[in-house]
């Protein structure tokens, strides 16, 4: 009796592991094999090989739109605003751990709380606000929106990080006639970089992906972004599946090539969010 | 008693208020005058071209009256019970597997965030084609046992609520991270004590370990029920709130007052999905005693 149990409980969670992998995987797959079949074969036997590999509608894509300008946009919006927010916010988190100052628990309070604002609820401010700054349907606008992203997330991350710097590098640099700016930048920032790796891979793959606030700030085909680009696809390409398939697979394709590269620290980076809050 | 600063602090106050300096700016714009001018606006008449008139509460009368919030507002009751109960759920019993340790775990767990890394819109893209009725997979698993079977999942009632519903009900890997991260900072030395005291199997798992999982489970439950109040692209990508109004979300309502220049009311949906975000965040911390630890 309890050798079935035992042996029925082990089915029980490989099944469970295998739906896990069928559907996380299986879409994907789907997507990247559709987009090598012709159209006939997408409709007649979907979930059938594709008969010949070529990668003409690739080449035909990208020599018809501008996917190098989409994917450019995408990575110049996500890369320059994580690089900023995250020494901006790096410089607040450190002297929020380090030291005592008037208004500290204020400000790192109302930093933290940001977490709980749904971004959505921002919408019609930020929209008028990059309206006035003349950067609608400009990638520049986009990136500065963007600056605002995973400030009470890095806050936590690099707070944490920071704090686990001992204070006795600090004092011991202190005397020997190391500035403010030095202490920070020689001493403390090159100790949290797991914090400031894990903060960054968080945050650039928001950006990466984000989707609401690009659809809302750009228009013009020259400044938008890969997510947004793609949804232009759906009506452009709406009877040529073959397309559809193969600029949906040039769209998730490079976010899975990070996500290989940098697996355990992406994981590592969702757990500890979740910890340390 | 508070310790007065020294003077070596003091002369740190220049450089402290400097480094932030730039986290107070961008708070400032991007949070704090947002925030306050939502909430003022919210009770005026506002095309965005002239300046706003006060009309008191009409923009939040007229939601209620209108039958698109009122259908939202039902979405996400529904929405939010399926993600706190089955989504969280699922997260959690992937959690519980993978902490076992069995072969093929860390592929699994690997495997499972994939979803997560590529965008929502191309996630909901890829699920527009999976419930595609000429080409899409499921249909034609289907018409494998009936040959006659149509249905436009995404354009018809009721399916579209249930065929969005699917895009993200299983794909829980945050909770099962998070869990997983809490799960196995459980001390060992307790496992083996309870163990010696009779708890076994389920026992375990209900006594020890889900009780000590709590902060991980309510920081899942508060991640899940918030991205339900700002779900956008898998609606917006798919249905677009239709058929009718069936899958209306509180992000498409605003986003189409806002298209449509009324922004008085457009910010007094956003003032109602930040009230329920802050109650969410208030029951559920308190639900979960989330603030105590157990170490």
């Amino acid at each position: 009796m309890r050798i079935v149990k035992k042996t029925l409980t082990r089915i029980m969670m490989y099944v469970a592991m295998i739906f896990v992998i069928v559907i996380s995987v299986f879409p994907i797959l789907w997507v990247v094999m559709s987009s090598f079949k012709t159209n006939a074969e997408i409709l007649g036997s979907p979930l059938a090989l594709p008969s010949s590999f070529s990668l003409e509608t690739y080449i035909y894509l990208f020599q018809t739109y501008n996917f190098p300008i989409y994917f450019a946009n995408s990575l110049l919006a996500s890369v320059v605003s994580t690089g900023i927010s995250l020494f901006v916010f790096s410089m607040s988190a450190y002297v929020i751990a380090k030291y005592k100052f008037p208004g500290r628990m204020l400000l790192y309070m109302l930093f933290t709380i940001t977490l709980l604002v749904p971004g959505h609820s921002r919408t019609q401010p930020i929209f008028t606000l990059v309206m006035q700054l003349g950067l609608y349907d400009n990638i520049w606008g986009l990136t500065l929106v963007y600056l605002s992203a995973g400030m009470a997330m890095s806050m936590f991350l690099l707070k944490a990080g920071f704090m686990a710097v001992p204070k006795a590098l600090d004092e011991a640099a202190l005397i020997d006639g190391a500035s403010f700016i030095s202490i920070f930048g020689r001493i403390n920032l090159p100790l949290t970089k797991g914090a400031l790796t894990t903060a960054g891979i968080l945050m650039f793959l928001g950006n990466w992906n984000e989707y609401y606030f690009a659809s809302l700030l750009t228009s013009s085909d020259t400044s938008r972004t890969l997510p947004i680009a793609l949804s232009f696809f759906t009506s452009e390409f709406s009877y040529n599946y073959t397309r559809m398939f193969a600029a949906l697979a040039i769209v998730i394709i490079p976010g899975i090539l990070l996500y290989a590269v940098a697996q355990e620290q992406v994981q590592a980076s969702v757990a500890a969010t979740g910890i340390k809050e | 008693m508070r310790r007065k600063p020294g003077w070596q602090e003091r002369k740190n106050y220049k450089w402290i208020y400097l480094f932030l300096l730039p986290t107070v700016i961008i708070f400032l714009m991007f949070y704090m005058v947002p925030i306050i001018q939502v909430f003022v606006t919210s009770f005026t008449s506002w095309d965005g071209f002239n300046s706003p008139k006060f009309n008191g509460l009409n923009n939040y009368i007229n939601l209620f009256k209108g039958d698109a919030f009122l259908i939202s507002l039902k979405n996400l009751l529904a929405w939010g019970l399926i993600a706190m109960t089955l989504h969280v759920g699922f997260g959690t019993l992937v959690a519980f597997i993978l902490y076992n340790k069995p072969v093929g775990w860390r592929f699994t767990r690997a495997v499972f965030m994939v979803p997560n890394v590529i965008s929502a819109a191309a996630w909901a893209m890829i699920y527009r084609f999976i419930f595609n009725n000429d080409f899409g997979v499921l249909n034609r698993i289907i018409r494998f046992f009936n040959p006659d079977f149509n249905v436009s999942w995404f354009y018809s009632s009721p399916w579209a609520f249930w065929s969005i519903t699917l895009t993200w009900l299983f794909y829980a890997v945050i909770v099962t991270l998070v869990v997983l991260g809490d799960l196995m900072n459980i001390p060992q030395e307790w496992i083996e004590a309870a163990k010696i005291d009779g708890a076994e199997g389920w026992k375990l798992v209900k006594y020890i370990q889900l009780p000590l999982c709590r902060n991980a489970i309510g920081t899942s439950v508060i991640c899940s029920l918030t991205a339900r109040i700002t779900m956008y692209e898998q609606i917006s990508l798919t249905t677009a709130g239709g058929p009718g109004d069936d899958t209306m979300s509180l992000s498409i309502l605003l986003v189409n007052n806002l298209m449509d220049y009324r922004y008085g009311r457009a910010n007094a949906i956003g003032v109602i999905m930040f009230i329920i975000g802050l109650i969410v965040l208030a029951v559920i911390n308190k639900a979960f005693r989330m603030n105590e630890s157990d170490y």
